[in-house]
């Protein structure tokens, strides 16, 4: 269960050219809830603040206004409790190539407190689903990025999260690789457990995505299922709500 | 602590799988001191037996054979040899002899006479082997001298003592051990504190700038791990780097250098006096006590260069910036060193009470045998104080997410 009441998320930036301070703000009263057992999917264009709220949920920031809850626990108040509730996977983070997926799982392992023996079966377990077990020893400096994606995938799940966050999990993926992935949120939807995804990949959000939520410029317009969310607008595609929200907020400049 | 130790653990792991690194870190100065000190004392030692060892090479023009036949007596000093082909000169200059040495031909009758004969030597000045030979000629002309001297005294019926008013002897107040101990207690701190910063630098970028830049921090803060934790495991592994490194070094140093003495004074048989005396003031430069003390004084002081490395290198975007951050702190380091090398420093009062500096001070007077318990309690006090509000300080400075989060 994730649960997000009027979040509020201001960055303070300097302008090299003016030398002046500029706030930006990056995520403005925003208000979401995904079920256990449910795949949500956040759109939006490139700086809406997906990964931004997806950070805040997964206590990596936290929030100047509002409030986050995983699993009923208020992530201000007990963060590292929290932390350990949630996989987190992004693009903008990799793997510690000097080790190889088994060393690195076993790592991580003790990092969240698993059992060691429990989180090498896990491990080997998710690297075997995600095709990577041959790799399992190798050491991860020679991999490609798709094999790096995969073992932060298994690196994500190995504490066995109730909440999964996944921020573009597919970029860079070929299809193959991508349909494993989703295979595996399905996998994670069918187990109970809350999944958040934020993506640019569309068909992927008609194909797994149980509701959607598309953000512009910081705040949530529209958080229905698929099909309801294109009725709503009047469109076929996803993508034509872009397109009409970006005309709308020409207009209002 | 769990979660501290764990980060640590993890960076030393990632450590130990770069095997060139911990070569140059760990293995680096183990090797490299004894090398270097025993080829520093090998070469001296060979140096000087070799030239020692062997005669010097003189030509001799003397017609009335006045000097030739003392050079001659003494074979071990000295090798009479036929004039060289072309310029005496440039023969000295090319080592195909030592020296050229003219004596004046009415030398003989001179003597009879009592009147005073001359002598010219030609050599090198710049070479020490011909020096050799002069001082060998002055040696040999001193004391025939003087059987000369005193042979006209007699013949005057003088007292012998008539040419020697006075008689100056000199001994040695000094002490080769103490001035050894002077000489590495003002490079040592230097080096020490220098290798600990340089040490600990390159690891501390790597571990925290160096996470930043390669998309890695942003995992290990998603754990359950507490923020805190994350940044004192980094701070553990940073300080204990650093103090490996100039344990290493200290041991190393001082091992080696307890060898090399050991070596030379069961050398040569005629320093046998002097070099036990030596060696009683050497014996205490390898003293584990002074080793011990002056790695005591390194504790605090690494804490300190790790925090202030770490709090540096993870508030930096990318290593570059990090090593652009450093740097300033290390050539305060080096200035401070270099100014605490500086002749007479140890006489500013104010000295005990300048960080960094006191602690270079302290162990620069371990070394000389001046140790002042009181200025090294404040070297030390005065250091750990300083560290421990450094770690505090970056605690909270880390913990805000725009350290972490600068992108
Ligand atoms: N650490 C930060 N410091 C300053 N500004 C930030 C920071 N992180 C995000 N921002 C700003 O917040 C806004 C939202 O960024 P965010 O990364 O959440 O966008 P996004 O929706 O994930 O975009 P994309 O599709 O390109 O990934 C952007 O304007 C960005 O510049
Ligand atoms: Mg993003």
């Amino acid at each position: 269960m994730i649960q997000l009441m009027d979040v509020h998320k201001t960055f303070t930036v300097k302008d090299k050219k003016t030398r002046m301070k500029k706030r930006i703000e990056a995520v403005k009263g925003l208000s979401l809830t995904v079920k256990p057992g449910e795949i949500y999917g956040l759109l939006g264009p490139n700086g809406a603040g997906k990964s931004t709220t997806l950070r805040m949920i997964a206590g990596l920031m936290q929030a100047d206004l509002g409030r986050i809850e995983v699993c009923g626990i208020d992530n201000r108040v007990e963060p590292e409790k929290a932390r350990g509730m949630v996989g987190y996977l992004s693009t903008d983070l990799n793997v510690y190539a000097r080790f190889t997926p088994r060393e690195l799982l076993r790592l991580f392992g003790e990092f969240q407190g698993v059992d060691a023996k429990v989180a090498e079966r896990r491990g080997m377990h998710l690297l075997e689903k995600l095709q990577l077990l041959d790799f399992a020893d190798v050491k991860m400096e020679g991999f490609s990025g798709g094999q790096k994606q995969k073992v932060s995938i298994a690196r994500a799940l190995l504490h066995d999260p109730k909440v999964v966050i996944f921020d573009e999990p597919t970029t860079g993926l070929d299809v193959l690789t991508a349909k494993t992935v989703l295979d595996l949120l399905r996998i994670m939807r069918s187990e109970g457990r809350s999944v958040i995804v934020s993506t640019h990949v569309m068909p992927m959000v008609d194909e797994i995505c149980d509701r959607v939520g598309i953000i512009f410029d910081g705040a949530l317009h529209g958080d229905a299922p698929p099909k309801q969310m294109l009725e709503s607008w009047g469109v076929k595609t996803l993508d034509e709500v872009f397109f009409k929200l970006a005309a709308q907020s020409a207009v209002e400049v | 602590m769990r979660g501290a130790l764990l980060v640590c653990k993890k960076e030393f792991m990632e450590l130990s799988k770069d095997r060139k690194t911990m070569f140059f870190t760990f293995l680096m100065p183990l090797i490299l001191y004894p090398l270097l000190f025993t080829m520093m004392g090998k070469l001296s030692q060979s140096d000087a037996a070799s030239r020692k060892g062997k005669p010097s090479r003189v030509q001799v023009l003397d017609p009335g054979q006045v000097v030739a036949p003392l050079l001659r007596a003494d074979a071990k000093a000295f090798e009479i040899v036929a004039a060289p082909p072309g310029d005496v000169k440039q023969a000295i200059r090319d080592q195909k002899l030592e020296m050229l040495l003219e004596v004046d031909a009415e030398a003989a009758a001179k003597l009879e006479r009592q009147q005073t004969f001359g002598l010219k030597a030609t050599y090198d000045k710049s070479d020490d082997s011909s020096k050799l030979a002069l001082s060998r000629l002055k040696e040999v002309m001193t004391k025939q001298d003087k059987g000369w001297v005193q042979a006209r005294l007699k013949a005057l019926g003088a007292s012998t003592d008539l040419a020697v008013p006075s008689r100056l002897e000199t001994a040695d107040a000094g002490d080769m051990g103490l001035f050894v101990g002077k000489l590495l207690g003002g490079i040592l701190p230097y080096i020490l504190m220098l290798i600990m910063f340089a040490g600990s630098m390159q690891h501390g970028i790597y571990a925290t700038a160096g996470e930043k830049e390669r998309g890695t921090l942003l995992s290990l803060l998603s754990t359950s791990l507490p923020r805190n934790q994350i940044i004192w495991g980094k701070l553990l592994y940073v300080f204990s780097i650093g103090l490996i490194s100039a344990l290493i070094n200290l041991l190393s140093m001082g091992l080696s250098i307890g060898r090399m003495f050991t070596a030379e004074a069961s050398h040569g048989a005629a320093t046998a006096a002097t070099g036990a005396q030596g060696m009683g003031s050497l014996a205490a430069l390898a003293n584990p006590l002074i080793l011990g003390l002056t790695f005591l004084l390194m504790v605090p002081l690494g804490l300190l260069f790790a925090n202030f490395i770490v709090m540096m290198g993870i508030q930096a975007k990318n290593t570059v910036e990090a090593g652009t951050a450093i740097m300033p702190g290390f050539m305060v380091v080096m200035v401070m060193a270099v100014f605490s090398m500086a002749p007479g420093i140890e006489k500013l009062a104010f000295l005990p009470y300048v960080p960094i500096l006191n602690v270079s001070l302290a162990i620069r007077k371990l070394f000389s045998q001046q140790g002042n318990a009181l200025e090294y309690a404040i070297a030390f006090v005065m250091t750990v104080g300083l560290a421990g509000t450094l770690t505090w300080l970056s605690t909270r400075l880390l913990n805000r997410e725009s350290a972490l989060f600068t992108v």
